[in-house]
């Protein structure tokens, strides 16, 4: 395997680049002692281009990538900026004092402008680039860590030592942020223009979106910060006590597991891969590969008790974030074949749902949700597909969602399945890789889109039940009476007009084992991503973390975002509306109103949700 | 025009005889009022009052934001004469415009304050206490003012604000006025400013004993006109930097025949900025003023104007009866410029960004009233627009 990259093309023109460096590097307040716009009045890429590693490939298709490389440049490039500095200290210095305790100089303030000229050169860039391309998004590239090493500042002032030390430091903590956080959206928009001239009219629409409302500009890093759109996928805006706890939750989650010390561990796992060396070394938190390609293993699920339900979430939440590329690696999983074999997994329950099953038993608050998500789930998809949404949420970053929860699914409830037929559970693994490796990467969208709407749903449904009651025999009753709901509940449900009968027939349980098998992990990993957003703006309380990552996973690029909140605005609008008609408050959802009826503890049930606010890894 | 607390204060320091014009701040004080006056923004309230002659208060309210206000309180040892009341006060000491200056005072001798009783010193230095709050944002600004004797005076201002580093600052304020010559010392908690001023007024001094001028020729010298020259310079200790500048002044005295003018030239050697401003008070009506600044180092340039003009009411249709009543008769009393339905100030500069402001007096409410435009921008032609009404009694 060998890529081509082609470097002189992008040192050709940079007229555009750097009109976009300018706009952004004029987007924030300036410090008071810059007087003037910054202009970029010189770009050159240098005919030296960086040196890429491949660590790992994500996914590989004529139309899309995704891999992660470590990037060192040390080539010839250079940047000349230009803008105007007030150079009487005084004057800044009173700018922002009050005026009414101001010593008041007479002429010690005038001010003296004086044109300055920066260039910036000898750039040393080392770091770990996830790149993801795809036709229909272009390519988005982040940067996992912060790759400038080093580089060298020349101004007008060189003469003068301090001054010289001071725009060094300065000009170094500035070009931090933009490779961290600019420098993604300008090359995003770049790549926007030059690959899909469909997206030209939009691009300038979102930029006209951009510049009226700042705050979309960011979000290129939205884990460590909360969301600066206090909006869910779904448009609906989260009140200012959720932004809280979602905002902590993730943020201390996220540089939990992506700390320079994981960061060592994961180059050390990636140059064990290079020997043939057999150490591996222990990444806490990770689920390898070889774990997991067991289907068999009897005590899968009791055997992985040392993976808490709050590790387990913490996993999924890290990985259901657009950044979670990278820990694709921390997991030590690599190629799409994982994708392709994971989801066997979790073909009777959908990995998450095996999670909490396995893992942690009182945790009726998250299956709760899940249960609920189901029913959301499908709703929302008819709406999503009723409005053109196919093609769109096809990212390919968030298999990896799929694939890690997908990893530490206790086998257990297969098991059951099994022996048990007459419920007519979904396939088991061993058949599955075949049926969703044959449809992984090209396979048409419509028949995902017919296919991924039943996979979480019988999936996520089934753990509540076993929650509740643990004994397995029961469970199995509980799994089989889940089902059945999930259909007669699907059957009663009043459909959005002229949706129902065609596309969603009450699902059979053979029907049920075909979706299963089509869906693709990547779907599924998708619709795992849009429900946790669902909830969480459902859920006002606690937010556990997955969901509040997933919200912010959703600013992924720029564009996608804004488009994905014009969609999710409607659709949640449709869905609000179906629910008003429903009558249904939001508490009890219709199938859990089923298994009241069916004498299912629903008290025990109520409780533990209540007192259920948070996983104990985020309480404390 | 000067809001209320202001207006006492500066009734403070004429009641103690402390000559603001003679301090190298206020070199340029005419064409500051002529050229930078503040414009308002949106809409502001003031209703004040001096309740006793020592005690003052003054409410704001304002829109910037959402609804903003202040409060603030005076106190001055010194019983205040003034008027102050918006239907009686004299617009002249409200309306900054041209600033005419009088005769240097000789300094009053120390032992003019004392007050001796019983065999006991009973005198008391002069003091000003201010505070003003302002509501939603939490900010204090307080104002201790002393005469510590005649020739000098301290004044500490202090701000305490939540959003500043240290969470407030102090300045610290030392003035000396000998009537030749006048220094201050300052000291600024604010990164450790140190500050000092010195204004020297040429011609003779007003300490020594007023002697009989021995010749004519001396006399239409120097009393038509004074010549200053002051420097000043600061350093901050915390951040090493420094500013430094000085200047000159002429200007005419209230006897000069001709109409009355005021010259400045500051310069700023370390950055190189000249200044000039030239300022004429062509009629009892109407002051202009212009300021010339380059920069030789960047040879940058700017040029500014600016005009008050009074505009009073034609009273044409009575001045007949006026003139017919005999000097003996007793003439009903009017405040002082009643006849002034408003003062035009006008500025512009070369990039045409230009600031309007119409002051005056309706009824007992005093009216600011202010725009600033900027001509080039046509989309947008109004920077700032806004309206002040002052109520006091």
């Amino acid at each position: 395997m060998a890529f081509n990259f082609n470097w002189s093309p992008l040192i050709a023109d940079t007229s555009r680049a750097r009109d976009m460096l300018t706009t952004a590097l004029n987007k924030g307040p300036k410090p008071p002692i810059i007087v003037d716009d910054i202009t970029v009045t010189e770009l050159n890429l240098g005919s030296t281009p960086p040196e890429l590693e491949i660590l790992e490939i994500g996914d590989l298709a004529e139309d899309r990538f995704r891999g992660i490389f470590k990037m060192t440049y040390a080539g010839d490039a250079f940047l000349t900026l230009k803008t105007k500095v007030q150079a009487n200290p005084l004057n800044t210095y009173l700018s922002t004092k009050p005026d009414f305790a101001s010593p008041e100089p007479l002429a010690a303030s005038a001010g003296l402008t004086i044109p300055l000229q920066i260039t910036l050169s000898d750039i040393r860039l080392s770091g770990f680039v996830i790149l993801v391309f795809s036709k229909q998004k272009g390519v988005t590239l982040v940067f996992r860590n912060d790759p400038l090493e080093s580089l060298k500042v020349s101004s007008t002032f060189d003469s003068i030592p301090f001054i010289k030390n001071y725009l060094q430091k300065e000009i170094e903590g500035q070009l931090r942020v933009l490779f961290m956080e600019d420098l993604p959206a300008i090359i995003h928009r770049l790549s926007l223009r030059l690959w899909s001239p469909e997206f030209q009219e939009l691009d300038a629409e979102t930029e006209e979106r951009l510049d009226s409302s700042k705050s979309t500009i960011a979000p290129i890093d939205p884990l460590s910060g909360p969301p600066q759109d206090a909006v869910d996928e779904f448009g609906n805006p989260i009140d200012a006590s959720q932004m809280a706890t979602l905002a902590l939750d993730s943020s201390s989650e996220i540089h939990a597991s992506f700390s320079q010390k994981n960061m060592l561990r994961l180059a050390s796992l990636s140059q064990s891969q290079h020997t043939l060396s057999l150490f591996t070394p222990g990444i806490r938190e990770a689920v390898f590969r070889a774990w997991a390609s067991n289907p068999d293993r009897p005590e899968s699920g009791s055997a992985t008790p040392a993976l808490t339900q709050s590790s387990l979430s913490r996993i999924q939440s890290t990985f259901a974030s657009v950044k979670s590329n990278a820990s694709s690696v921390a997991s030590g999983s690599t190629g799409q074949d994982t994708n392709a074999s994971r989801p066997t997994l979790s073909s009777a329950y959908s990995s998450a749902a095996g999670l909490s099953l396995g893992a942690n038993r009182s945790r009726g608050h998250q299956m709760r949700k899940r249960k609920k998500r189901v029913v959301d789930l499908r709703k929302n998809r008819d709406a999503a597909d009723s409005s053109g949404l196919s093609t769109e949420p096809t990212t390919p970053l968030t298999s990896t969602t799929a694939s890690e929860t997908a990893s530490v699914i206790p086998e257990e409830p297969h098991r059951v399945d099994n022996n048990e037929p007459a419920l007519s559970t979904p396939p088991r693994t061993p058949i599955n890789p075949l049926h969703s490796s044959a449809l992984e990467p090209g396979s048409p969208t419509p028949r995902f889109r017919e296919t991924e709407k039943p996979a979480p749903s019988d999936a996520l449904l089934p753990p509540a039940p076993l929650l509740s009651d643990p004994p397995k025999p029961k469970a199995k009753l509980a799994n089989a009476t889940v089902h059945d709901f999930v259909q007669t509940e699907q059957s009663q449900r009043p459909k959005p007009a002229g949706r129902s009968s065609s596309s969603r027939p009450p699902l059979s349980h053979t029907r049920l084992r075909s979706t299963q098998q089509a869906s693709s992990p990547l779907l599924r990993s998708l619709s795992f991503d849009k429900m946790p957003s669902y909830q969480s703006q459902k859920n006002s309380g606690a937010l556990s973390p997955p969901y509040a990552e997933s919200t912010t996973s959703s600013a992924g690029g720029i564009l996608e975002q804004a488009w994905m909140l014009k969609m999710a605005n409607e659709i949640a609008r449709k869905v609000r509306e179906e629910k008003g008609r429903c009558g249904g408050s939001r508490s009890p959802s219709p199938p859990e109103r089923q298994r009241g009826s069916l004498k299912r503890p629903q008290g025990l049930w109520d409780g533990a949700e209540e007192c259920m606010d948070a996983p104990p890894a985020y309480v404390a | 025009m000067l809001d209320f607390m202001e207006h006492v204060q500066l009734a403070f320091y004429d009641a103690s005889h402390w000559n603001l014009d003679n301090s190298y701040g206020t070199l340029n004080a005419t064409a500051r009022a002529l050229l930078d006056f503040q414009t308002p923004r949106g809409l502001r309230l003031q209703i004040s009052s001096l309740a006793a002659p020592n005690f003052a208060t003054s409410y704001t309210l304002g829109n910037v934001g959402v609804v903003d206000g202040s409060v603030s309180y005076l106190y001055s040892s010194l019983p205040l004469e003034r008027k102050l009341k918006s239907s009686e006060l004299d617009l002249h000491n409200v309306i900054r415009g041209y600033r005419q200056l009088r005769e240097l005072r000789r300094p009053d001798e120390d032992w003019w304050w004392e007050i001796w009783h019983n065999g006991k010193r009973v005198d008391r230095r002069d003091t000003l206490l201010y505070g003003r709050i302002f509501l939603p944002q939490s900010r204090l600004e307080a104002l201790y003012v002393r005469r510590l004797t005649p020739t000098r005076q301290l004044r500490v201002n202090a701000v305490s604000d939540s959003n500043l580093n240290n969470g407030g600052t102090i300045l610290t304020l030392l003035q000396n006025d000998h009537g030749k010559y006048s220094t201050e010392y300052m000291y600024s908690t604010d990164s450790a400013l140190i500050g000092l001023r010195g204004l020297y007024n040429f011609g003779p001094d007003p300490r020594n004993a007023p002697t009989a001028p021995t010749t004519s020729q001396q006399v239409a010298e120097h009393m038509h006109g004074r010549f200053s020259a002051g420097a000043e310079l600061y350093y901050g200790l915390l951040n090493k930097s420094g500013g430094i500048s000085t200047g000159l002044r002429f200007a005419t005295l209230p006897n000069h025949h001709g109409f009355p003018y005021t010259m400045t030239l500051t310069l700023n050697p370390l950055m190189g900025n000249l200044s000039s401003t030239y300022a004429v008070k062509a009629g009892p009506n109407l002051a202009l003023c212009t300021r010339f600044d380059f920069n030789f180092y960047s040879y940058e340039s700017d040029l500014q104007l600016g005009c008050e003009l009074w505009r009073r009411r034609s009273n044409t249709d009575v001045e007949w009866a006026l003139k017919k009543l005999r000097p003996d008769w007793k003439r009903p009393t009017v405040a002082p410029d009643d006849d002034v339905s408003g003062i035009l100030k006008a500025r512009v500069d070369q990039h045409w960004r230009v600031g309007v402001l119409w002051e005056g007096r309706i009824k007992d409410l005093l009216f600011t009233l202010g725009a600033s435009l900027d001509l080039k921008k046509r989309e947008q032609i109004f920077r700032a627009v806004g309206i002040e009404l002052q109520y006091s009694s």
